[in-house]
């Protein structure tokens, strides 16, 4: 009962959010420009349909995403600090992003999210080669770490030799909706088929969460479990990067607000952290968009801004 | 080359390695210059200086600093390191790892875009007040003390404190796209514009830092008992801890001022110390200040040699070495 | 049957006015074609401002990075007051949509991106600006010029500035190796002959010092070593901030070895103007600058 009000709360809030994030901006439309806004006629039809509709669309999708393959990892890997990032696939998808835009500036820029993705790919697959199916959770997460920190160190080595991109390679890598429409709410949408398999392995989590022993004894294999669910954890996680760039912190805090609104079962964990990630970075963008206009801010940075200090709290508290 | 240094008496290998360092900061005063200087200019500049000769004034003026100061930063940031390393016995510790650099950056990136009236006291200072509230953050968050079996969840800490760090950075560094380029080279870590006026406030920092150092030497070699033994042998474990982590701010914050975020060097050096010496701290903390030198004077003569003319940052350089000995280092250390 | 002709007459010469206005320029994405004269013009680079003023032409809105000092003084003046529509480099759509203008001019090297949607508030023009050379400024400027309907006057103009720059070319020395540098507080950069402030500096006779270069960067760090290397016969400082790397490098014993410093050629310039801004009006007001400084 508690979880369904809690749910009803949260959709409440979001809706409300969506409403604000079509509503407020650069330019403040009343309810009616909002409507009217839909008709192809209106002079608001570019700032609402055009514009601020996709850009709400695809806050939604990449926060539930992001949140979804948080939940994911740290439902696998047992540990409370762990999300996407540790795989290195964010860092991965900026390299490649990083290589395309100095190595080849002539090239158009539609290539970028194709370039980040096979990046954030090929990021994760080196990441299993190394590591197998056999590692311990913990040895996969610091290798997660230590390659994303040879990606970080080449990229900044990239930006330092070709001083003149530095300014729009950092405007894609701290995660950024701007300008982004509705060929990406299209490009992003093949990967939402990856959310019923996610849900349909929540029971098989919950096990691996027992332990190893126990869930072994069950007869579900932990191997072969971890590697389906980082699988689809970093194909959102890449989908998401190649769209917007890395979105910090949003698979790191959202699964732990959502644990601790609806607790740690994942058949209503994982929907519970997708609409605590659609609702984080719809916050993060609406604040990102209006607190100094004209001037936009990467979403990125507002979850950062938003998200560390929870997480703060939260590592001081788990102790 | 490693195993000839490995038969090697204790002295005899400091010996041998202080040669080899002598050969580096040699090469480093002469070579890739577009004024050609030869090798033994550099000799006669340092015996008998002529202020009338070019390649002399380019010798004592630029490249003498330099050395100097690549030298001292790479002592300094090593020994850093292993005192990390043997403080929360976590091999995996370093300065770049621990989110010490990232904080350091944030702080100096604060002081140079969003309020530059906190510059009274200069961007090194924020850097070294940066750098020590992340650290402090890591070591409570991280629960660092226990040692053991937590070298994950520090890293862990160190990674998203670091994340936080560099996102504010980048925000910063955005917003007055004037100073980004700043920003940039002194996270990479370069001793391009190192000085006699930066030798100045560095060399009695690192003298005493590297100094008190050797003295907690086998203090450390106590703790790396485990902290029962260490207590019962009469260790005050706070006290250590305490005067351990000023030492590493010391270190860290000379270091950073002057020749910005080298990373990986504090990671690297103190491991491949341990290789030659084992796990004595007495040896192993005069031979890293000895190879956390050579690797940064090296790392600095092959920065200015990949795209000569122009230079590329040394710290960049060393990261590249770094970032995969990183991969090796997890893959043997963590079980 | 009078009225009808009359009627007849009219639509004709609407058509043919309309027609008269059409036009089809090639821009970095291909063709472009408009066929009304554009009366609310938003501009995405200062260099498309200056384009703009110098045919008297004001944009309703630029993309400032909310500092209207930005914009070149000799282009504000004319263009009297405009909206700010956020950062180059992330200039904010919506104000773009609020302020309904009828063209956009965009920079290929910034705007590639949303070009798609650029397009579907206005009619988008899209240009070389940054990392642009002389010419090519000239080039788009000419361009500029069709779209909006002021071929002759921008002909006229660039003809102009053609005579000017020749004018200014007459006052300073034939030859004399000028290299450009922008300081900020730490870092020092060489703007290249491939730059467009080296293509100034080329196009009033003066030459840009040979850099022993494999890449054909436009601008690069460097330290003082590599300016001693360099030892140009005139160092022009652009200044973001002051006191900068400069001034601290004045006070080493080893910047007396450089010529500048033995001769007293070190001048100093608006690091705005000379970096950020580029167009016709700008490069006049570089070639002021150095006939300034050079008499």
């Amino acid at each position: 009962m508690k979880t369904l009000s809690l749910s009803a709360l949260l959709l409440c809030v979001m809706c409300v959010l969506v409403m604000m994030n079509l509503s407020f901006g650069a330019v403040s439309l009343t309810f009616n420009d909002l409507l009217s806004g839909f008709q192809p006629t209106s002079e608001f039809y570019f700032t609402i349909h055009e514009y601020r509709l996709p850009r709400t669309l695809l806050a939604m999708l990449v926060g539930g995403m992001m949140a979804l393959s948080g939940t994911l990892v740290q439902g696998v890997i047992r540990n409370p600090l762990a999300s996407p990032d540790v795989l290195g696939v964010s860092h991965g998808a900026g390299l490649a992003a990083v290589l395309l835009m100095t190595l080849y500036p002539d090239v158009s820029v539609y290539w970028l999210p194709w370039t980040a993705l096979c990046g954030g790919l090929l990021a994760a697959l080196v990441l299993w080669l190394l590591c197998g199916s056999h590692s311990s959770a913990i040895k996969l997460a610091i290798t997660g770490i230590a390659l994303a920190t040879l990606y970080g160190s080449l990229v900044d080595f990239l930006m330092l030799t070709r001083p003149l991109e530095i300014n729009n390679a950092l405007l894609w890598l701290t995660g950024s909706l701007w300008g982004r429409g509705w060929d990406q709410v299209t490009m992003i949408l093949p990967w939402l088929i990856l959310v019923p398999v996610a849900f349909w392995l929540a029971k098989r989590i919950n096990l691996v969460q027992l332990g190893d022993d126990v869930a072994t004894s069950l007869g579900v294999s932990i191997p072969v479990t971890r590697l389906a669910v980082l699988a689809i954890a970093v194909g959102m996680t890449a989908a998401c990067v190649s769209i917007c760039g890395p979105i910090g912190f949003l698979g790191l805090v959202a699964p732990h607000l959502a644990r601790r609104l609806v607790g740690g079962r994942h058949q209503i964990l994982l929907p519970c952290a997708i609409l605590v990630g659609m609702t984080l970075l719809l916050l993060a963008d609406l604040v990102a968009r209006t607190i100094d206009p004209p001037i936009e801010l990467p979403a990125g940075i507002m979850t950062a801004i938003l998200g560390a200090p929870y997480f703060l709290w939260l590592l001081f508290r788990t102790k | 080359m490693k195993s000839f240094l490995q038969k090697l008496p204790f002295l005899g290998q400091c010996i041998a390695l202080s040669f080899l360092l002598c050969v580096f900061a040699w090469l480093s005063l002469f070579t890739w210059s577009i004024i050609p200087i030869s090798g033994t200019q550099a000799l006669s500049a340092l015996t008998s200086p002529n202020p009338n000769n070019i390649a002399h004034r380019i010798i004592l003026d630029l490249r003498l600093p330099r050395v100097l100061i690549a030298g001292t930063v790479g002592a300094c940031l090593a020994v850093a390191g292993a005192i990390m390393q043997g403080l929360t016995r976590n091999p995996l510790a370093s300065p770049s790892v621990l989110g010490v650099n990232a904080g350091a950056a944030l702080g100096m990136a604060t002081v140079s875009t969003v309020a530059p009236w906190l510059g009274v006291f200069g961007t090194s200072v924020a850097a070294i007040i940066g750098g020590a509230i992340t650290w402090s953050l890591v070591m409570i968050l991280g629960t660092a003390w226990r040692g053991g079996n937590e070298h994950g969840r520090l890293v862990l800490a160190g990674v998203a404190i670091s994340a936080l760090c560099a996102a504010l950075t980048k925000a910063m560094i955005m917003l007055y796209e004037d100073q980004a380029v700043g920003v940039m080279t002194w996270l990479a870590g370069s001793v391009a514009d190192a000085r006699w006026s930066d030798w100045q406030p560095l060399w009695p920092m690192a003298l005493f830092g590297l100094s008190a150092a050797f003295l907690v030497g086998p203090t450390l070699n106590l703790l790396n008992l485990g902290e029962d033994s260490a207590r019962s042998l009469g260790v005050k474990l706070g006290l250590v801890r305490m005067i351990c982590s000023v030492l590493v701010l010391i270190l860290v914050g000379a270091a950073l001022s002057a020749a910005g975020a080298i990373a990986f060097v504090g990671l690297l050096v103190p491991h491949i110390a341990r290789a030659l010496t084992g796990q004595d701290y007495r040896k192993i903390l005069p031979l890293t200040a000895i190879m956390g030198a050579t690797l940064v004077v090296l790392a600095d003569v092959v920065s200015r040699a990949i795209i000569f003319p122009m230079e590329t940052p040394a710290g960049a350089i060393i990261a590249l070495i770094g970032a995969p000995f990183f991969i090796y280092m997890v893959r043997s250390k963590t079980s | 049957m009078k009225r009808l002709l009359s009627l007849a007459v009219t639509a004709l010469t609407l058509c043919l006015c309309s027609l008269a206005h059409a036009v089809t320029v090639e821009d970095s994405k291909g063709r472009f074609s408009l066929d009304y004269t554009p009366k609310r013009i938003v501009v995405l680079e200062f260099s498309f401002a200056d384009a703009l003023a110098a045919v008297g032409v004001s944009p309703i809105g630029i993309a400032d990075d909310k500092d209207p000092q930005r914009v070149l003084k000799q282009v504000r003046d004319i263009i009297g007051d405009f909206q700010s529509v956020g950062t180059r480099s992330q200039p904010s759509l919506e104000v773009i949509a609020s302020l309904k203008p009828d063209l956009i001019i965009a920079d290929i090297g910034r705007h590639e991106g949303v070009y798609d949607d650029l397009k579907k508030i206005a009619p988008t023009l899209i240009l070389p600006s940054r990392r642009e050379t002389y010419e090519d400024n000239l080039k788009a400027a000419a361009t500029i010029g069709k779209v909006i309907g002021k071929d002759q006057e921008m002909q006229a103009r660039l003809a102009k500035h053609k005579t000017l720059m020749q004018g200014y070319a007459k006052q300073l020395p034939n030859n004399a190796e000028v290299q450009f540098t922008v300081a900020r507080k730490d870092d020092l950069f060489i703007h290249t002959a491939d730059s467009y402030a080296g293509g100034v500096i080329h196009a009033l006779g003066l030459k840009n010092p040979e850099l022993n270069r494999s890449d054909k960067q436009a601008s690069r760090q460097i330290g003082l070593e590599q300016l001693l290397a360099i030892d140009p016969d005139y160092l022009v400082v652009g200044e973001y901030v002051t006191p900068n790397i400069i001034n601290k490098w004045q006070n080493e014993p080893l910047w007396s070895v450089l010529q500048v410093a033995r001769n007293h050629r070190v001048y100093r310039v608006d690091g705005n103007v000379w970096a950020r801004c580029r167009g016709i009006m700008a490069a006049e007001s570089m070639a002021e600058d150095l006939v300034k400084v050079f008499n």
